[in-house]
């Protein structure tokens, strides 16, 4: 994971007063029926597919798979961006096998050969003599919805509550467009991971600062106390990490201190802070002086949870900013790791009897904040004692009606 | 059936270079059965042909042209022209 999220939340924006420290019940954190409800969640919900800069040319095509959905986002023959579902209209195979390639003239089935033109229509079925004339449109590629923010190509599977991408990340143009993230290009293509937890343990760890000081040797060095966080509203949460005035006291963040030059495109109060949003439920953008990035983590199950990440730079990077992205991501390297088994204890805490659930700290409001927005879509999550899982299903949804 | 490629249609002219792509080439094999289906759309190769384009197109080294030849398939003169 991409972890620079870990700097959250150590100033925090003073979370009302008596508020309920609690969490989510453990019970949330090993239930199959709860995770069949919070599938939903995500494939309702905007995901972050690629960078434009991934699809750079005509019939170049980079593939997402979500909780058993698949799209597939290509660059047409006019380099228009088209989102499709990885289907094949025939019998439901995959159009492209590969996670990124270029079909230059059509997209071809591989297991029967029917052939779809790149705006998706159908150009023809294998053996057309076995089959009644087929519509083109009628039977083209179904399409997925996407939008592009900042160069970053949203996919969402189902029909959801959110508005689109640049109305819900509105409140963050301004300072985005800074970083001309449109321009940018991939550095060192897609990392994925898969993780022995629960989804939700890696976002409470990844919604708050307040383990930083304890955890994060390298971070907090980098940043110290200058961290502020904004929580989880309207689906959207910001924070920042602006340098300490320390040279740093680790190799790494000293070096990257050292050689982190500002962007002509930054303002100065960017220059030398770590920006982060969080979109509800999985995705992160971070942005730097030298990078943009982004990630996020899917469900494979109940304990297990892939993380996908993937960073992007300047294209006219000169040598130095060359070094500070490297020791940027060097930084993050160890983030990662020591971000990983703080999920792993936290997800296992939620299978115990004798855990009685989170109780937060002000510096971890966001982690509430976070939660009600999950509560909000599924009640559920509300019962503190867990049900039948037979029941989940139904009680949810007579919780819904109860609240409607 | 002839096979006659409007000079005019970029279109067809594009398509053209897709159904003579390299033999061996990553990919050609796709390619090539791609410009096939688009050429058996509009009426200029048979469904015969098409069949060997698509037996073909998941090995690049393998030349349509060849195998309808082995196979005794009737090759359109201007469909082996620029190989």
């Amino acid at each position: 994971m991409k972890d620079f999220i870990m700097t959250k939340a150590v100033k925090n924006n003073n979370p009302p007063k008596n508020w309920d420290r609690s969490g989510l019940p453990g019970w949330s954190y090993h239930s199959p029926a709860l995770l069949e409800l919070e599938i939903e969640i995500f494939k309702t919900h905007w995901q972050i597919a690629c960078h434009i800069s991934d699809v750079p040319n005509t019939g170049d095509f980079k593939t997402f798979d979500l909780c058993g959905e698949r799209a597939i986002i290509i660059r047409d023959s006019s380099l228009k961006i088209r989102a499709f579902h990885n289907i094949c209209r025939h019998r439901g195979s995959r159009l492209v096998a590969k996670d990124q390639g270029t079909c230059k003239n059509a997209l071809i089935c591989p297991f029967h050969g029917w052939v779809y033109n790149l705006d998706g229509t159908l150009r023809g079925a294998a053996r057309p003599d076995t089959f009644p004339d087929l519509d083109k449109d009628e039977f083209a590629l179904k399409t997925v919805e996407h939008e592009v923010w900042n160069g970053f190509i949203f996919v969402r599977f189902k029909e959801g509550p959110q508005p689109s991408v640049k109305e819900l990340l509105s409140r963050h143009k301004e300072e985005a467009t800074r970083y001309n993230i449109t321009d940018q290009i991939p550095t060192d293509g897609f990392w994925t991971e898969q993780s022995p937890v629960n989804w939700k343990s890696i976002r409470d760890v990844d919604n708050e600062g307040y383990h930083v000081a304890m955890a994060h040797p390298g971070l907090q060095d980098l940043y110290g106390s200058n961290y502020q966080d904004e929580p989880y509203e309207d689906g959207v949460s910001r924070s920042e990490g602006q340098f300490t005035m320390s040279k740093g006291r680790h190799w790494g963040v000293r070096n990257y201190k050292k050689f982190s030059k500002q962007q002509a495109s930054l303002p100065e109060s960017l220059a030398k802070t770590w920006i982060y949003y969080g979109i509800f439920p999985n995705s992160v953008i971070a942005m730097t002086p030298e990078t943009s990035l982004f990630y996020q983590e899917f469900p494979v199950s109940v304990d297990k949870t892939i993380i996908r990440s993937a960073t992007y730079r300047y294209p006219n990077e000169d040598r130095q900013q060359k070094v500070a992205r490297y020791l940027a991501s060097r930084i993050d390297r160890e983030t990662v790791v020591e971000d990983k088994q703080l999920t792993i204890w936290s997800n296992e805490s939620m299978v115990s009897d004798s855990f009685d659930g989170f109780y937060l700290s002000d510096l971890e409001f966001g982690v509430r904040t976070y939660h009600n927005h999950l509560r909000a879509l599924l009640p559920v999550y509300n019962i503190k004692k867990a049900p039948k899982e037979s029941e989940i299903k139904h009680l949810n949804a007579s919780l819904e009606t109860k609240s409607a | 059936m002839s096979f006659q490629i409007d000079p005019i249609s970029i279109k067809n002219k594009e398509q053209k270079t897709f159904l003579f792509s390299k033999i061996g080439i990553s990919g050609s094999g796709f390619e090539r059965y791609a410009a096939a289906m688009y050429f058996y759309k509009h009426g200029k190769i048979s469904a015969e042909m098409l069949e060997i384009y698509r037996r073909c197109c998941k090995f690049d080294k393998e030349d349509p042209i060849h195998v309808a030849q082995f196979e005794g398939i009737k090759i359109i003169p201007n469909l082996s022209q620029g190989l």
